[in-house]
Formats: structure tokens, sequence, C-alpha cells
């Protein structure tokens, strides 16, 4: 009767908040991946500084004269990448403390959580600036500090998940038929907590996100690869937020909020009056 | 009974003490051996660049000079012992000891977090319970509307949005620092009111968003529980049970949520004061991550640390006394 109830499929019913989440992804996947189609100018090349919005600029162009539209098209891809690269990597750590955690209980679990209580005490931002400013600046080395400080909550939940399935009576019976541990924990376990891992990863690219712009706006960002946290910080550094260029900052800005509600939408679970859990 | 109680109680709080201890042993360690073990060469790494700009035979002596010639361990019993005479090193940059640089700027920093902490707590509280007992009513989209967008709006795009409106183009505040200067006394403290206003209130947004969709979430999810119906059944009014019921389940863990968040605090505060040139902690970053002042980043990365596990750790003994389910053996 058990397996039965678990094995009942839910009709899947897209909410209209889910799609519009994936809407707004779908937006930005095409955005950063036809960026060199749809950007109307390169965006290294310089000519005029500090030009207002234009026919020819339609947002103006920044400190060394680049088109900022173009700019910004081609920023999407770096910040994407970043967020996702870092919420995978916080994923698949997180995941896999979570499933050592809670299938070997005992000694395994003290220490896996025990190490993960630890970096989640540590404040987060003052920790990553410290290690970003003794790397080199560059877009690697910012994905893997955001993805080696974001396990934590991951490691939680999953954790929790895990719990709850390890003594249920599939498991139980797949135990009794002498499975592997591996083969238990990849085949059955990791299988039915893919719906807290896909919500997860959503979050963890949007922490990533937000995570990056805030190092980036600092001034630790990759200064070869511009992302739309970098573009803000040279806004406010190189005189256009003093001089209120809200044409520079703003629209970076709100493609950062954009693209993290997206992601924060997709993780929502369906039919659910709730909105978030982090 | 009451002795086991007792006991049940100081393992909680010996618990508690341990894993602080630890934290606060990673974290002194981190700070230890980040400039050694990072790339590039240690002397810099801990004098910051301008270390640089001296001749090489001074940059042996400063070497011999920070026992970096020296085994490790002796090199970290050092370390420990310069610490405990709250000796946070020397920046070149700035020709100032980092500590007391630290010192002034942390008071800033603290006068900024905490009004914001208890004000986005209190918001979060007040409008969240509300938004959640009215739920799906337009009020609650509009709220929840408006957290779902403060939450994923990164810090820094808030405070120059707020700067530019309402400083920049009405007028209505300063633009940056902390003082016009040349006052005393009351009128001080107004003058300095009047500065923070802006950051309080976007540091407030910030820290309420995630906490108001949490209480949101958690009455939503209370006002289905069969206690309600009961209280409903006994002809209780609607305010009552939202009062007396389900804000009182909401509260303990909303409490360890707000010191959670002591972390998310600061990291915010550091980003808002940078935007309005505030001289705090956050500046002091800034200032020294462009100049690669490693010396100050460190101090700054130590105090900041240090000051949210102490901050924490006293919310977490506060929490063991107030609530009274812990110690007792469930």
């Amino acid at each position: 009767m058990m397996i039965l109830h678990d094995r009942k499929r839910i009709p899947y019913k897209v909410s209209p908040l889910r799609l519009t989440g994936w809407l707004i992804l779908i937006f930005f996947l095409l955005l950063a991946l036809l960026a060199p189609f749809i950007a109307p100018q390169d965006p290294c090349k310089t000519g005029t500084p500090y030009l207002p919005p234009s026919p020819d600029h339609l947002l103006g162009t920044n400190d060394i004269g680049q088109d900022i539209l173009s700019e910004l098209i081609y920023a999407s891809r770096v910040s994407l990448a970043i967020g996702l690269l870092a919420g995978f990597m916080s994923i698949v750590i997180g995941v896999a403390v979570g499933l050592l955690a809670g299938y070997f209980r005992g000694w395994v679990e003290e220490l896996l959580l025990a190490i993960g209580d630890l970096v989640l005490l540590i404040p987060g931002l003052p920790l990553m600036i410290i290690l970003a400013a003794y790397l080199s600046p560059s877009m690697w080395n910012i994905i893997l500090v955001v993805g080696l400080l974001w396990w934590c909550s991951t490691a939680r939940v999953v954790h929790s998940r895990v719990l709850q399935l390890r003594n249920m009576p599939f498991v139980e019976a797949a135990r009794a038929l002498g499975c592997s541990d591996r083969y238990i924990i990849l085949r059955h376990i990791l299988v039915n907590a893919k719906e807290i891992v896909y919500a997860k990863f959503a979050l963890a690219v949007a922490s990533a996100m937000l995570t990056e712009a805030s190092l980036s706006f600092i001034g630790l960002g990759d200064p070869l690869n511009i992302s739309w946290g970098e573009m803000i910080h040279f806004a406010f550094s190189r005189g256009g937020f003093a001089n209120d260029m809200w044409w520079w900052y703003l629209p970076p800005g709100l493609l950062i909020c954009a693209s993290v509600l997206g992601f924060v939408l997709i993780s929502m679970e369906p039919n659910s009056r709730k909105f978030l859990e982090l | 009974m009451k002795l086991s109680e007792a006991g049940g109680r100081r393992s909680y709080f010996l618990g508690k003490l341990i894993r602080y201890s630890l934290t606060l042993f990673l974290i002194l360690s981190l700070n230890f051996s980040l400039p050694r073990m990072m790339p590039g060469d240690p002397v810099v790494n801990l004098l910051g660049d301008e270390a640089l700009h001296n001749d090489p035979e001074m940059i042996e002596k400063l070497r011999a000079e920070f026992g970096l010639d020296r085994p490790m361990h002796i090199q970290y019993t050092d370390y420990l012992r310069s610490l405990s005479r709250l000796d946070l090193g020397y920046s070149i940059h700035k020709s100032h000891s980092v500590a007391d640089l630290v010192a002034y700027r942390l008071f800033w920093t603290v006068v900024l977090v905490f009004p914001s902490i208890v004000i986005g707590a209190l918001l979060a509280l007040l409008l969240g319970s509300l938004a959640g007992f009215k739920s799906q009513s337009r009020s609650d989209l509009v709220l929840t509307g408006l957290a779902l967008f403060l939450y994923t709006c990164p810090p820094f795009l808030l405070a120059m949005v707020l700067v530019s409106v309402f400083a920049f183009h009405l007028g209505l505040f300063p633009l940056g620092n902390l003082t016009s200067g040349g006052r005393t006394g009351v009128e001080y403290i107004a003058d300095v009111a009047w500065h923070l206003f802006l950051p309080v209130v976007t540091l407030s947004l910030l820290g309420a968003s995630y906490k108001f969709l949490v209480v949101r979430n958690s009455v939503v999810q209370l006002l289905e529980e069969q206690f309600v119906l009961a209280a409903r059944a006994k002809g209780l009014r609607e305010m009552e049970i939202l009062t007396g019921h389900v804000i009182r389940n909401v509260l303990p863990p909303f409490i360890s949520m707000v010191a959670l968040s002591f972390g998310f605090m600061v990291s915010g505060a550091l980003i808002v004061e940078i935007v309005f040139s505030l001289n705090g902690m956050g500046t002091l970053v800034y200032d020294a991550v462009v100049a690669r002042d490693y010396p100050v980043m460190q101090g700054c990365f130590l105090v900041l640390t240090v000051s949210v596990l102490a901050a924490n750790l006293i919310a977490d003994i506060l929490y063991g006394i107030a609530d009274p389910r812990i110690g007792r053996t469930s």
C-alpha cells in the first residue's frame, strides 16, 4: 500500500507563477545565447564616453565609450554562467553531504552536519570578500568561492528528506534484496528527493547570482568578463551614479532582479499557497 | 525530575558553547592561514601591496620581523598571542594600526545594523502575519509581491534607487555621510538620525523581505491546523485566534530566524554603507579591496565574523533561557 501510495503520480499542473518563472528564464537564456545577433554593437568597441541615451546608443555609453545596451546583453552570459555553475557546484556538494549524512547516520552524520553548522555560522559576504581578494580576480575563482560556501542549507534539507525516506518499506525491500548502498542511494533515495534538489538548485542559482553581484559591486569581479554587478560597480565608481546616469546602473540592476525572480519562481511548489522554502 | 531538567539545560548550553568555540577556532585559523597559504608572497599578503614599494633588503627584514621564516606552529602561537593583545596588525596604506581603524568604524556599523534588525523584524512579523491571515486577498498579493521583489533585489540597487529618488531628486535626505558636522548635543543626534534614515530604511526593508515571506507561509500553514479549527469552534474572534494562537506558535522559530540573520544583515550593511558613503566597516572594506590593503581586510573579516558569532551566541543563550521546553527530555 505504502509503495503504491508513494508511486502515485500527481498530475503535473504548471502554476501560473512557475510558468512566469520559466518564461523569464527562457528569455534570459535566449538573450545570453543569441547575444552576438541581438547586440546592436560590439561591446568592446570604444567611442565617445558618457553619452546619454540616443537612437545610436539606446542606453548611452559608459566611461570608455562602450555601448551600454550591448554590454548589458553580453553581460547576461557572465552573470548567468556564474550563477548556474556556482549553484551547480553548491548543489553537488550539498546533495552529497546530505545523502551521506542521512543514509549512514552515526558519526558520519554528526561530523558532516557539524561542519555544515560551522560554515553556516560564519557570515558569508566577509568570508567571500577575503577569499576573493586573495585569489586573482577571475570568473572561475568567484564560482569556486560562492559554490564552496553555499551548500549548507541544501545539505540540511536533503538530509531531512533522506531521513524520511531511508526507513520506508521500499528502501528496506531493496536492502533485503541485497542491493548495495551505492545502488540504493542513487536509484531509490536520490530519485525520490529530486523535487527538493531541483527546487534547491533554482534557489542556489538565485543566491549565487545575488552574491556574485555583491562581490562584483565591491570590485572583486573579473575585469575580462563583465557581469551585471560589475557594470554597476563601474557606474558607481566611475561617476555614473554621482551624475545621475540611471540608464547606466538601473538596467543591469533590474535584470539581476528579474533573473533572480525567475529562478525563485520556478522553485515554487505547484498547487501551493506557499511561496518560498529556503 | 527537577534535577534532570537542569542537567538537560546545562548540556544544551554546553553543546552550544562547544559549537561556538569550534567556529571561533575555525575563523582564527582561517585568518591565520589565508595569507600564508593563498597564492602570492606572504609578505605582500600580510602587509598589502604597498609593502612591495620597499627594496628587497627591507622585504627580507620584514619577513624576519613577522616571523614568516619560522615554523608554522610557532607562527600560529605568535599570531594568537598578538590577537590576545588586540593587535590586528598595521596598515601601511593608511599608516594606522588596524585595531584603531576598526574600533571607530565598527561603532557606526553597529549603529546602522541594530535599528535595522529590530525594525525589519517587527515589520516582517506584523505584515507577514496579516498577509498570511488574509492570504489571497489583494493586500496579501501586493505585500507578497513587494517582498518577493525586495528579496530578489541586490542591496546596492535598492540603496542606489533610494538615494537617487529621495536624496538626489527630491532632496529630502542628505546624499551620504554620517553628519553635517559642527553640531553638538541633541542637535548632533538628530542630525545623525536624519543622515541614517535612508540607510536604515534600506537595510530594514532588505532584512524584512525574507522574514516576511517565512512568517506569511507559517501563518498560512498554521491556519489549517486543528487547534485553529477548535478555537474557531469555541467562538473566539479572528483577532484572538491570530494573536493568541497563531502568532504564539510563529514566535519561537521567528526569534531564532532573526538571530540567525545577523550575518546577513552585517553583509547587507557593508554594501549599503558603500552606497551611502558612511564611515563604517563597509567603506573600510571597500577601500581596502581597492588598495589591496590586506591587513585591513583581515582585521575586518576577523572583527565582523567574531561580532556576528558573539551576537548569535547571545541570542542562543537568551533563547535557551526563554524557551521552557529546552532541556526537557521529550
